[in-house]
């Protein structure tokens, strides 16, 4: 057996095709989708204004939003242009604040600004009308702050009469929601791991094509051996997969780890899961191309409904439920425990049971089939 | 009990049945879904002879030796080897057999050396001995000073060795070879004659299997000649030749259109320029052709006795010429 995994790790390193789907497939899609995903989380609500006061209320309004999201201040007389950009979907929303805005306010009247808005786009302008309306009740609690005061009150007792009756305490508390790195660096390491079954049919394919498996049976090799050596490099090489990509995730892109002992178990099931079921799947099939039809369909059917791409919350129920049946909703849901919510090794444990039950169920089919596909190879 | 010698390449002591045979194989049958491909196919064979199976494509020369090797379970019949049974004690006697398949079955991207020490550690050695056993098999194929490259870098004729190599690291008693030279050049050819040639000086039993007359005539002593499934004749070489060829005489005169009748000649054919005789009386067939062509002044180009061979046998037990 040893002589087995021996060749079997040598043909694999020098396996070009290997190499492409399981690495650097995996780190393009995660560089991809992490390019992707740090700009939409770095971006800010950006607002264009036209001050047409220009007075020192005026810019004093647009000084104090400027603390709170992107504003790009626009000449005065360029309001039908922008308006036209807007109607053009070029972005959103626009603040004009009209001449007279500074004269209305000093003299106790309404000052009117205007929000033109784009009302197919109420997502993104929904945060700039709820910014503009905390700015309107901060100009309105100065107000009464000053006439109360005016009254004779002080300034704490103007203050405790404007406190609001409720206090809204920030807890936080661990969710389903994720960063986006948390879920593209375990769900493309997922999604990827479950292609090494590709690279098992081929193998077992080419062995009886050419005649090797013939010639081995003549050996002092055993069947179960043969089956044994020909797994074991492939479960080796999953877990060398899985370091490469969890390595990538967090060298480039500061993702977490969490406990090293509760991945690497993880890591270990999935790796038997994948590689089992590639045995299973080699051994049932009648040839490689069926065996690369089925692969895909594994991989990115399990990917899409174990909830790799997306994460499952964001799945229909029925959805959700499906992937249930899936080694990939197994996998990646004790790796976002583990990675993001600081899941240890007690609490991923049967998501590993159920992880290597499905890797044990390939292997079975595999020996059932394996004395059928030696006959046929003989021939 | 006949002790089998033990030459360089033989391995643990090994003994005959008391018909001194350390192959005996009988009554072998074995039917696929649309063919019968073996038809109670029976022989033995002694230490030390080189055997050579001799017979078309579709024959049964590889289902007999994958039955042999214990790839192919035959649906009735035997096969002992060393008295041992090859169905009943795969593991006890797998160890004497070395196994060169028709297709060259070596792993492409890994080195010469690197395949030697994968299929020398499947039989079930290692350490300095496998390291040992490389270099002499590399030695003896003439590729020593290829061994680190990857054989998919070889000619046909350079993996073809490797391929034989790689069945000789267990140091085999008896090796079976199934048209090992398919598809090469003439010296690759002749190298791989010349290392079966020297196995079977040290000792080691050859069951070669081709459909060339000419690798049997130039490598085995006994022949089986094999068609549709069972064995037509078989023995020695001479014995053969002997038994069912017939002395020919090689007539070549330009213009000749017609042979004058000769009651000893059996039967003739045009040959070339020439015509082909059979006779079972070549000096008096000679003498004769020989007064005629004073007679009516032939210009004699040629006039000989053609030895029978290999190629005259099997037309005379099958029927057929050997096709490819």
């Amino acid at each position: 057996m040893k002589a087995m995994i021996i060749k079997e790790l040598r043909l694999i390193g020098k396996d070009r095709r290997s190499f492409i789907f399981l690495l650097l497939m995996p780190i393009i899609f995660i560089v991809m989708f992490g390019s992707i995903f740090n700009q939409e989380s770095g971006s800010s609500i950006t607002l264009r204004a036209i001050d047409q006061d220009q007075s020192a209320a005026s810019q004093a309004l647009i000084t104090q939003m400027k603390g709170i999201m992107d504003v790009k201040q626009l000449p005065a007389d360029h309001v039908d242009d922008q308006l036209d950009k807007i109607k053009q979907g070029q972005f959103s929303a626009m603040l004009v604040i009209p001449s007279g805005f500074e004269q209305s306010m000093k003299s106790g009247k309404a000052a009117n600004i205007k929000l033109y808005q784009d009302p197919a786009a109420q997502t993104e302008t929904a945060p700039i009308q709820a910014i503009l309306g905390s700015i309107s009740t901060q100009y309105r609690e100065q107000k009464l702050t000053g006439m109360l005061m005016a009254n004779g009150d002080t300034k704490e007792q103007a203050a405790a009469a404007l406190a609001s009756p409720i206090h809204i305490e920030n807890v936080s508390a661990s969710s389903d929601h994720l960063n986006m790195i948390d879920q593209v660096v375990p769900g493309m390491t997922v999604m990827f791991v479950f292609f090494i079954m590709i690279t098992m049919a081929r193998r077992f394919f080419e062995e009886k094509k050419t005649g090797l498996l013939s010639r081995i049976r003549t050996t002092r090799i055993k069947p179960l051996h043969y089956l044994i050596g020909m797994w074991f490099p492939f479960v080796l090489t999953v877990i060398f997969q899985c370091i490469i990509l969890f390595a990538f995730g967090h060298f480039v892109y500061d993702l977490k780890l969490g406990d090293i002992a509760a991945l690497s178990a993880v890591v270990l099931s999935l790796s038997i899961a994948g590689t089992g079921i590639g045995l299973g799947l080699s051994f049932l099939v009648p040839g490689e191309g069926a065996a690369m039809v089925i692969t895909q369909i594994i991989s990115m059917g399990g990917a899409m409904l174990g909830g790799l791409w997306v994460p499952s919350y964001l799945l229909p129920q029925t959805v959700q439920t499906i992937g249930h049946f899936l080694p990939q909703y197994w996998a990646q849901h004790s790796l976002l425990d583990i990675i993001a919510h600081g899941a240890h090794l007690a609490d991923i444990w049967s998501a590993a049971l159920i992880l290597l039950a499905f890797g044990l169920a390939g292997l079975a089919i595999a020996l059932i089939r394996l004395p059928g596909f030696l006959r046929s190879a003989a021939n | 009990m006949v002790q089998v010698m033990t030459g360089a390449m033989a391995s643990p002591a090994t003994t005959t049945d008391n018909n001194g045979y350390m192959l005996e194989v009988n009554g072998l049958k074995k039917a696929y879904p649309k063919k019968q491909a073996l038809e109670h196919v029976t022989f033995s064979l002694k230490p030390g002879t080189s055997f050579g199976f001799l017979g078309p494509n579709g024959a049964g020369k590889s289902t007999t030796m994958k039955i042999l090797t214990g790839i192919v379970k035959a649906d009735s019949g035997t096969a002992k080897l060393f008295g041992k049974d090859l169905n009943r004690e795969p593991d006890a006697v797998s160890k004497f057999i070395g196994y060169v398949p028709q297709e060259i079955t070596l792993y492409d991207k890994l080195s010469a050396y690197d395949n030697l020490q994968f299929f020398g550690e499947a039989y079930g050695v290692g350490g300095k001995e496998l390291k040992q056993r490389i270099h002499d098999v590399l030695a003896r194929t003439g590729l020593l000073d290829r061994s680190k490259d990857i054989v998919s870098t070889f000619s046909g004729g350079m993996k073809r060795r490797i391929n034989i190599a790689a069945a000789l690291l267990h140091r085999p008693k008896l090796l079976i070879l199934d048209e090992p030279t398919v598809g090469i050049d003439p010296q690759s050819r002749n190298h791989i004659f010349e290392m079966i040639r020297e196995l079977n000086r040290e000792g080691v039993t050859i069951i070669y299997s081709t459909h060339y007359m000419e690798e049997v005539e130039a490598l085995c002593d006994e022949v089986a000649i094999m068609d549709q499934g069972s064995i037509k004749a078989m023995g020695p070489l001479g014995q053969l030749l002997e038994q069912y060829g017939r002395n020919s005489i090689y007539l070549e005169v330009p213009g000749l259109t017609e042979l004058p009748h000769d009651p000893d000649v059996t039967s003739f054919h045009k040959k070339g320029s020439g015509w082909l005789l059979e006779t079972e009386d070549s000096a008096a067939v000679m003498q004769r052709l020989l007064r005629l062509a004073s007679q009516h002044q032939w210009d004699v180009k040629q006039l000989e006795v053609v030895r029978p061979s290999l190629e005259s046998v099997f037309l005379k037990v099958t029927g057929t010429a050997l096709r490819d």
